[in-house]
């Protein structure tokens, strides 16, 4: 590793044309020169978040494919007049206009659809328009024929008669054509010149879908020139330095590029869940560069290959390892159920690891090659020094209160998140003011209900849904729908076939009922049915389909009647199979996927990252101790959902994942600087002092950027993007508050040994057979003893011990020569020459004063330990603890036949 | 759907119907001649002893409906009926246009109310039976083969098959649906082969089309035995199949009568 950031720190140049080589490539992956057009696919559409695969999908594909989209755009516009014969030929023209709009397969409104009368033998079914044009006189009976059928009522005029409602069906019609044709805009212009009235509102699937894209593309237009404007801002502030920010911003770019090029090659769009990918990977990169600028800046190496690698034995092993357990945190979400969700982590870990990599190779070789790269002070140094060292005192003499603080919060958090409600409100996602949601909200308000969703009923049986019987379990099951209090309308084939059987009959209302035979009523719906019934049965009356108006948006409400419908729908008898779809349904089930996820996505990072500091710590112990001060946010932000009301939906349920796996960064730079100063110092408190002022600041600043990134999103549109920056950043914020009291607090006692130190550690050829303390243990476990310990470098003439003295401490010999003397009346008489494995002073250790001083012949290095040691050892490592007790004692032993064969 | 299928045999529309062989269509520099030859020679009356509809919906699911249909044309007013013979829950059912001079009548007889209802209005551009086709199209065709300003846009080669091309457009005060109708006619029957509908600038709402090998003769008059009318923007589709067409044969006044319509044979 050593020998890495060595060679990084001396080939800056190679380093950079390597880059330089690979971001060419990635460019043109990204970007298509031929045709000087983007690779990168950008699909808005909300249908592909959804899996492909699977039951729900694969009825709402067959109900689509059989009875047509069910998707429809629903337009109402109030008018002055609505039951007079200008104004029903108003809604005429405007039906039409409609109709004829490139892509729409049928638009229907009350103008168009049939009005079936019935006077003796005579059966008209012509038009409500056809009948206003023919006879004007009609039109003022049309408010009582529409309130009294069943399919029209409240569907196609408001209660109060002001406000007419048009459905309009798309045909070939994509959503991203939908959305940038500006259909919504398109039909609102027709309806406004055509009917004359400017109270128009639009909304459906189609239209909020759209408005849904629309908000998230200003999103990303807003946030990512904000989140580089304050890449600019903050690597200005840290390395004070034009070049270096330059440096820095071009690695966060480059890293952006290469997470492109790559979701190019994987063939993962930018879809509305990875187009958070490029500002959080900003964000992200921004604080890695930060964090090395902040220590790059202010070591005083002179010569910049030094500071260099300086920089990077400091600052790489914690950036490592923070990368590592971002990346952890990201790839917890993985096993969600939502590809659009696996291809967010998979795009953002891709995104983090080149971020990552390039921040340890790219930019210490740009700042390398900086001309003027003397160290200077940097911005508020002297501040962050002054708070860390009062930080310290504080952490070390209030360690026991902080802690109890911090486990208390604990079961008050749980509380509160015991409140926590799944689920969201899609159009409350909207501002109040916006289009959107003002449209949905009057529609749903004047026609009780503006999302549709359907029942799939299938039989499998050619003419099954003529039978009777059957027939009145669909009409017992329409008429249980109907007293749902989410349920607007209900329409079936069934209200067709009574209509028709009333209409043949003279008008007859007696007749409004199912005929007795299943002959009778395939005989009504072929010779009798309207157009409309297509959309109702099946040509084989093998499959029907039931519209359901409902008139709630919250996905936890639509899962409560999904529930109940469904309940309902199992009590149908063989060969009825029904089943609930349509896109508010799937969408529901979508955000359940998500947030049911939750928990699993959470554990597994927090498992993942566990197990990844156990690793790097050696100690699961360790490891755990570094994970409380980053659980303790993710449990405040919990309780915080709880008490605010917010609810877990798809966007806050990832913050959890997210913000831990990039928390516990400053958990690691602290622990990590922590212990090498601790071993450096041999002073735990110390040491507090020495990593809190080292890590402060580029911690303060980092997540400073983060939160800042974070806060662009409140830029957004939409409610839970602004949700997601603000609870994000807080959350954040709560866990630098942690880091900088708990973590101290919790680690003042705590000595690591980390991976890289065990990598790094010399302690020779075999210690574990040319060190007889060390007999019996593993290079691993050498090492660690040897990290639980000093490593103490002496000079040639140096003095070890001092003859008299009293001390605890024991030494063993490492390598070099040491002496030990004793002073006779001024003349030093040398008792032994001490090699490798030697041990020594181990009398101290059981209170006696030093018999002999012992002084270096040559330069040496030696292990110190004390008892403090011993018994630290004993119980981080009790193996390791106890062999190196057994070698003790074996060492105390032969001495002392030793001395007794010299006595004898 | 029965006006149509009137139109097959009364060549209201050559596509729909026929016309009769030896006055084909002269090799013409405008529409006219060729519109006159598709228009010539329409036969007094026709029975087919059968007509066979099969639709198809999105998902292929198909439904069979067979009948027999007469059809007669008096004074230049078209009177056909349509008696269902199969599937057996809908045998008996038996639908009675007559043209008029203000509206048409319609009359359907019903077995299972054992009624007949006179049908007025009725969704004009709405699909009859659960076919394709609705009452207005064939309306359209015959406008559109009355239309003098038909245009002649040019030879073609339609499977094969030479053809000439000629384009309608309906006039204002026929209210049509369509913004205009491009047929492909087989000169020497003076059938159309295929016909397009056109919803807009370019959009093809509905396609009619057969093949010339279907193309059969009784007596002196052609027609297409088979053909397909696909609903485009719907994605389904209707086959229709007649067998056994007499043309010029004498038709009793009952079939078309009100009363008696679905008696007898």
């Amino acid at each position: 590793m050593q020998r890495l950031t060595s060679w990084i720190a001396a080939h800056p140049l190679y380093c950079m044309a390597v880059v330089a080589l690979l971001s060419v490539l990635a460019f043109v992956t990204v970007y298509d020169l031929h045709d000087s057009r983007l690779r990168l696919k950008i699909d808005p559409t909300i249908e592909r978040l959804l899996p492909e695969k699977g039951d729900d999908r694969a009825v709402f594909d067959r109900a689509r494919e059989t009875f047509g989209d069910s998707d429809a755009v629903l337009v109402a516009v109030e008018m002055d007049e609505v039951f007079t014969p200008e104004g029903i030929a108003r809604i005429d023209a405007l039906t039409r206009h409609f109709g004829e709009l490139p892509g729409v397969r049928q638009a229907s409104s009350l103008a168009n659809v049939p009005n079936p009368l019935a006077e003796g033998d005579m059966l008209e079914i012509s038009t409500f328009g056809a009948q206003a044009r023919e006879n004007p006189e009609r039109v003022r009976a049309f408010p009582a024929q529409i309130a009294a059928n069943p399919i029209y009522r409240d569907a196609l005029v408001s209660k109060d008669g002001r406000t007419v409602a048009f459905s309009i069906s798309l045909g070939d019609l994509s959503e991203e054509d939908f959305r940038k044709q500006d259909y919504t805009g398109k039909i609102r212009a027709l309806a406004v010149e055509v009917a004359g009235s400017d109270r128009v509102w639009i909304t459906g699937g189609p239209v909020i879908k759209a408005a849904t894209v629309d908000a998230l593309l200003d999103t990303l237009a807003f946030t990512l020139p904000a989140v580089l404007a304050l890449i600019v801002i903050m690597l200005l502030l840290v390395s004070r330095s034009v070049y270096g920010m330059l440096a820095g911003a071009a690695t966060v770019l480059i890293s952006l590029l290469w997470t492109m090029a790559a979701a190019v090659l994987l063939d993962i769009p930018i879809n509305l869940v990875t187009a958070i990918v490029p500002p959080l990977l900003l964000t992200l990169g921004l604080s890695y560069a930060v964090h090395l600028q902040a220590d790059y800046y202010a070591v005083r190496e002179t010569s910049p290959e030094a500071r260099v690698q300086h920089v990077l034995s400091k600052v790489g092993p914690g950036l490592f390892l923070s990368g590592a357990t971002t990346v952890a945190g990201f790839l917890a979400l993985m096993p969600q159920a939502l590809p659009a969700i696996q291809q967010f982590a998979g795009l953002s870990a891709l995104g983090v690891t080149f971020g990552m990599l390039l921040t340890m190779v790219f930019l210490p070789s740009a700042l390398r090659l900086q001309r003027q790269s003397t160290a200077r002070r940097p911005l508020g140094e002297r501040f962050f020094l002054v708070q860390a060292r009062r930080l310290a005192v504080f952490d070390l003499r209030w360690r026991n209160w902080i802690i109890g603080i911090a486990l208390l919060t604990v079961p008050i958090d749980l509380y509160f998140a015991s409140r926590i409600h799944v689920g969201t409100e899609y159009i409350k996602s909207f501002h109040e003011d916006a289009e959107a949601r003002r449209d949905f909200e009057h529609i749903n308000q004047a026609f009780n209900g503006a999302s549709i969703v359907s029942i799939l009923i299938e039989t499998h049986v050619n003419d099954a849904l003529t039978d009777p019987e059957l027939i009145g379990q669909v009409e017992s099951l329409q008429h249980w729908l109907r007293r749902q209090p989410e349920i607007g309308s209900v329409v079936s084939y069934v209200d067709h076939l009574k209509l028709i059987n009333q209409s043949m009959n003279e008008g007859d209302p007696a007749y409004y009922a199912v005929p007795r035979d299943a002959a009778s009523v395939k005989q009504l719906l072929v010779f009798g049915g309207s157009s409309e019934i297509k959309r109702a049965i099946d040509s084989r009356f093998r499959s029907a389909l039931l519209t359901v108006r409902i008139n709630v948006d919250s996905s936890a409400q639509i899962q409560d009647l999904i529930q109940r419908v469904e309940e309902r729908l199992g009590e149908l008898k063989p060969p009825l199979n029904a089943s609930l779809t349509g896109s508010p349904v799937l969408a529901t089930r979508a955000v359940n996927a998500i947030t049911s996820g939750q928990i699993s996505s959470l554990a597994l990072a927090s498992f993942a990252i566990w197990v990844m500091l156990s690793f790097m710590f050696t100690s699961p112990r360790a490891a755990l101790l570094a994970m409380l001060p980053n659980l303790l946010p993710v449990l405040l932000y919990f309780g915080i959902l709880g008490i605010s009301g917010i609810s877990l939906n798809p966007t806050t349920s990832m913050i959890a994942s997210i913000v831990l796996g990039i928390a516990v960064d400053d958990t690691i730079h602290f622990l990590a600087r922590f212990n090498a100063d601790a071993r450096a110092k041999g002073n735990e408190t110390a040491a507090v002092k020495s990593a809190l002022a080292s890590i402060l600041r580029p911690v303060t600043f980092t997540v400073l950027s983060l939160c800042i990134g974070f806060l662009v999103f409140t830029g957004s549109e939409l409610k839970n993007q602004v949700q997601f920056g603000v609870l994000a950043s807080f959350t954040l914020f709560v866990a630098w508050f942690a880091d900088i009291l708990l973590t101290p607090a919790l680690g003042s006692k705590l000595r690591i040994v980390t991976l890289w130190d065990l990598l790094r550690l010399d302690l020779g050829q075999s210690p574990q057979h040319t060190i007889p303390l060390l007999s019996g243990l593993s290079l691993r476990q050498a090492r660690v003893f040897a990290l639980m310990s000093k490593m103490e470098k002496m000079h040639e003439g140096g003095q070890l011990i001092r003859q008299g003295d009293l001390s605890r401490d024991i030494y063993v010999v490492v390598d070099g020569t040491l002496e030990a003397w004793i002073d006779r009346g001024g003349e030093r008489k040398t008792l032994a020459t001490l090699g490798r494995g030697a041990v020594i002073g181990e009398a101290g250790y059981f209170g006696q004063r030093r018999t002999a001083s012992v002084d270096a012949v040559t330069p040496a290095r030696v292990l110190r330990f004390d008892s403090q040691d011993l018994e630290r050892l004993r119980l981080r490592y009790p193996r390791i603890a106890a062999i190196i007790f057994r070698n003790l004692n074996r060492v105390q032993a032969e001495r002392i036949a030793r001395t007794t064969a010299m006595l004898q | 759907m029965i006006r149509m299928l009137a139109g097959i045999v009364l060549a209201a529309a050559p596509l729909l119907a026929q016309a009769q062989a030896p006055a084909a269509a002269p090799a013409a520099a405008t529409a006219a001649p060729i519109v006159q030859c598709m228009r010539a020679n329409i036969p007094p009356s026709v029975q087919v002893k059968e007509v066979e509809l099969i639709s198809r919906d999105r998902t292929g699911g198909e439904r069979q409906l067979r009948g027999r249909l007469y059809a007669t044309n008096d004074k230049d007013r078209v009177k056909a009926m349509l008696k269902i013979g199969s599937p057996p829950d809908l045998a008996g059912a038996a639908y009675l246009m007559r043209e008029g001079t203000k509206a048409d009548e319609i009359y359907v007889f019903v077995p299972a109310l054992n009624k007949v209802r006179r049908v007025t209005g009725g969704n004009m551009d709405g699909p009859l039976w659960g076919t394709d086709l609705s009452y207005n199209d064939l309306k359209q065709v015959q406008n559109a083969f009355q239309d003098q300003q038909a245009k002649l846009e040019g030879k073609a080669v339609l499977d094969g098959t030479p053809v000439q091309v000629l384009q309608f457009t309906p006039q204002p005060d026929q209210a049509s649906r369509y913004t205009s109708i491009r047929a492909w006619v087989e000169p020497k029957s003076c059938m159309a082969l295929k016909a397009e509908f056109y919803e807009g600038l370019q959009v093809v709402r509905k396609r009619f089309s057969g093949s010339a090998k279907d193309l059969k003769q009784s007596g002196p008059h052609w027609y297409l035995a088979d053909m397909v009318v696909a609903d485009l923007k719907e994605g389904t589709q209707t086959r229709i199949k007649v067998t056994g067409v007499a043309a010029g044969k004498e038709l009793a006044d009952r079939l078309f009568n009100p009363a008696t319509f679905y008696v007898g044979n």
